[in-house]
């Protein structure tokens, strides 16, 4: 039995007790590598707790409330009462749908996806079943538990998740991966690890819908670790538009290899609490990492993405771009960290993060971190915040558009505007839908003051 | 009646004086331009015609088509058919122009109680103005004035002036950052629009404009004063004695 104690100034959490009865029923205990990541996965959650107020990396967000929130595991059946995607799940042109529900991998509410040209998907307790080689290799590799406590608390408990390989110089494949919250009488958290294979040449655009049943409480801890060959292009498009009493803490970590591309998106639409940390390590020369995003928040939503783009080596190319506005009394964080090696010369990395504030209640923290240990490098980075500008405002006016329209006009340009990131056409189409519908429902709340 | 008049207009910003006392009557059918060394609330005036915050009117008033310009925000005195073609058109990204045109053209229409534009129908007026404008298809889809250049933005201003149809257009600088075929394009498209109905208030600081579109009056506006008034000779004149002597005046 796990007895978490944690270290002062550390956060003791649920994730202990009630768990270690699920230890053994756990996917690929058997095998003496899954259990060894486990068990020191759960030594670090049993000597570290969740970050506490003075940890660093989680200044701005606070996880006493994730902490406090009695979880308990999700059942590992997939019997879970759920007849239908729900409503905010926008439909993705020509993507195969993957459905989980709890973590777990749903065949009666998805896609075939057995037979995709060149691109084998596999749930996780399949492929720990067959020990698969791609997953033996890179798991516990990228998301350190030690670094990541999301990635701890994942890594002890995980209990299904995707495989996903895709061959050679195969051309862009789609695949929607969604995944629903569903809890019972008791808040249930779930914990869906990934690993995905991109070989040489090969290209994927995976999107991934996070959404809850209306009114349920969960935890949502998806990780995921992807390894790109050379020339190979991941691209990923994740949103998150959890119910207000969901939790979600995820960990994306990608290595690159030489001239591999790696395109992220995240469009965080709510949340009780949602902490998103993507890591990419560049490491061969001509990688490129687009990491890009935008965020709408009201209610109490928080949500926090914080980025770490390692340049190992040289001539790589990083670029970051988050925009977001906040109503209600929402909190929305961007931590963006850039660390450029000292032989890592010729490194090309920008970042920027533009937040709007609809209302004067809500908060937007932002931290750039930039270590550079390279003299010929180009970086930059900005930051702002503020208001709907004036002067855009009174054109608007100056042509007969009401101020009221005017606003809505500017605050879904300015959110909208960051889906030209998004170089896959009908994933954008489909995330500036969810962002209108988003702006409908809650705009006249926001600007009603 | 005068279609604008304004009577003894004083205008401070952040508690400075900028315009000190102006009188202007424009008849409708009318062109008349005001010309002026820098700095001497040329903008001030059309910013305040327009309706734009951050002006503290002190004293004197502006009556439009017989109402209190005053007690009309921004966009309703659009709605009323005032125009302001801005020196420096604003960008707004992620707003298309095709969207944003739509949207003005039907916020003046319901106010005129006039059906809402359809897609085809809209399609086909923006259509007819681009052409005569030389704009390409393709800026109209483009976020609003984003990645414009200087000549683009300036076509972009009178071709939501054309749509817009305003019975009072205020043009501010229209000249400045365009070259000699633009210029004619753009003076092309402001002289379409002159009508009996309509009245035009030029603001410039070079006569070059003044060539293209021609002026009915010509006032110079020096110290935050109308310090001189005439036909469209002044023009000339002050093309080739420069504003010197009013600003001693002033």
């Amino acid at each position: 039995m796990t007895i978490v104690t944690a270290r002062p100034g550390l956060l003791s959490h649920p994730f202990g007790e009630r768990y270690a009865a699920r230890i053994g029923a756990l996917p690929g205990a058997p095998h003496a590598w899954v259990d060894g990541l486990r068990q020191s996965a759960r030594a670090i959650l049993g000597a570290q707790g969740l970050p506490g107020p003075k940890s660093e990396a989680w200044k701005f967000t606070s996880a006493v409330d994730l902490a406090k929130t009695p979880f308990i595991p999700a059942n590992l059946a997939d019997d879970i009462d759920v007849v239908d995607v729900p409503h905010n799940v926008p439909r993705i042109e020509g993507a195969v749908r993957i459905v989980t529900v709890n973590g777990i991998v749903r065949r009666d509410l998805s896609d075939a996806f057995d037979k995709i040209d060149g691109v084998s998907v596999l749930s996780l307790r399949e492929a720990l079943a067959a020990a698969h080689e791609t997953l033996k290799a890179v798991i516990g590799g990228l998301a350190s538990p030690g670094a990541y406590p999301m990635a701890a608390v994942n890594t002890a408990y995980m209990a299904d998740g995707f495989v996903i390989q895709v061959a050679k110089n195969v051309q862009t494949t789609r695949l929607h991966l969604i995944s629903i919250g569903a809890a019972g009488a008791e808040p249930v958290s779930f914990h869906p690890r990934s690993v995905i294979g991109v070989a040489a040449g090969g290209n994927v655009a995976l999107v991934e819908t996070h959404v809850g049943l209306p009114g349920h409480s969960y935890f949502s801890n998806p990780v995921t670790e992807a390894v790109v060959g050379q020339g190979g292009v991941l691209k990923r498009y994740v949103m998150v538009d959890e119910d207000a009493d969901a939790f979600h803490g995820s960990v994306s970590a990608v290595s690159l290899a030489a001239r591999a591309t790696y395109e992220d998106f995240r469009l965080c639409l709510g949340g009780r609490k949602v902490r998103q940390d993507i890591v990419v390590n560049l490491e061969g020369e001509g990688g490129n990492a687009q990491i890009h995003g935008a965020y709408a928040l009201a209610r109490s939503d928080h949500a926090d993405i914080s980025t770490f783009i390692d340049h190992a080596v040289p001539c790589c190319t990083s670029a970051q771009e988050f925009k977001g506005v906040v109503a209600g009394k929402s909190h929305a964080v961007f931590q963006g960290r850039i660390r450029v090696a000292k032989d890592a010369q010729k490194t090309n990395a920008t970042q920027s993060h533009k937040g709007l504030f609809l209302n004067p209640g809500p908060v937007i923290d932002c931290k750039p971190e930039l270590e550079i240990f390279a003299d010929d490098v180009q970086c930059a980075h900005g930051a702002a915040t503020g208001e709907v500008d004036e002067g855009q405002l009174f054109y608007l006016m100056s042509r007969g558009i009401d101020p009221d329209t005017a606003r809505g006009l500017l605050i879904a340009g300015f959110v909208e505007g960051a889906t030209e990131k998004i170089s896959d056409e009908p994933v954008r189409a489909a995330f500036v839908g969810a962002i209108e519908t988003w702006l409908k429902r809650r705009l006249a709340e926001a600007v009603a003051l | 009646m005068a279609l604008i008049e304004i009577d003894d207009l004083h205008v401070s910003v952040a508690d400075r004086e900028i315009l000190k006392g102006v009188s202007l009557a424009i008849d409708a059918g009318t062109t008349h331009a005001i010309m002026g060394p820098n700095g001497t609330g040329k903008s001030t005036l059309s910013n305040v015609i327009a309706g734009r915050e951050g002006y503290d009117v002190t004293k004197g008033s502006i009556t439009f088509n017989g109402k209190n310009l005053f007690d009309m925000a921004a966009d309703e005195r659009a709605r009323a058919g005032i125009f302001l073609a801005f020196q420096y058109p604003v960008e707004i990204p992620g707003v298309s122009t095709s969207a944003f045109l739509k949207t003005a053209i039907n916020a003046r229409r319901r106010a005129a109680g006039e059906p809402e534009i359809d897609a085809m129908e809209f399609l086909k007026l923006v259509k007819s103005k681009t052409k005569a404008l030389g704009i390409p298809d393709d800026m109209i889809k483009r976020p609003l004035n984003v990645g414009f250049s200087g000549g683009e933005k300036k076509r972009a201003e009178v071709l939501q002036m054309s749509l817009l149809e305003p019975r009072f257009a205020v043009l501010d600088e229209t000249d400045s950052g365009l070259d000699i075929d633009a210029l004619k394009v753009v003076a092309d498209g402001v002289n379409a629009l002159r009508d009996k109905e309509r009245a035009f208030l030029v603001i410039t600081h070079y006569q070059r404009l003044l060539n293209y579109i021609v002026p009915d009056f010509v006032h110079v506006l020096s110290g935050g004063r109308i310090v001189a008034s005439g036909g469209k000779e002044l023009a000339a004149k002050l093309e080739a004695e420069g504003y010197a002597q009013f600003q001693s005046a002033a």
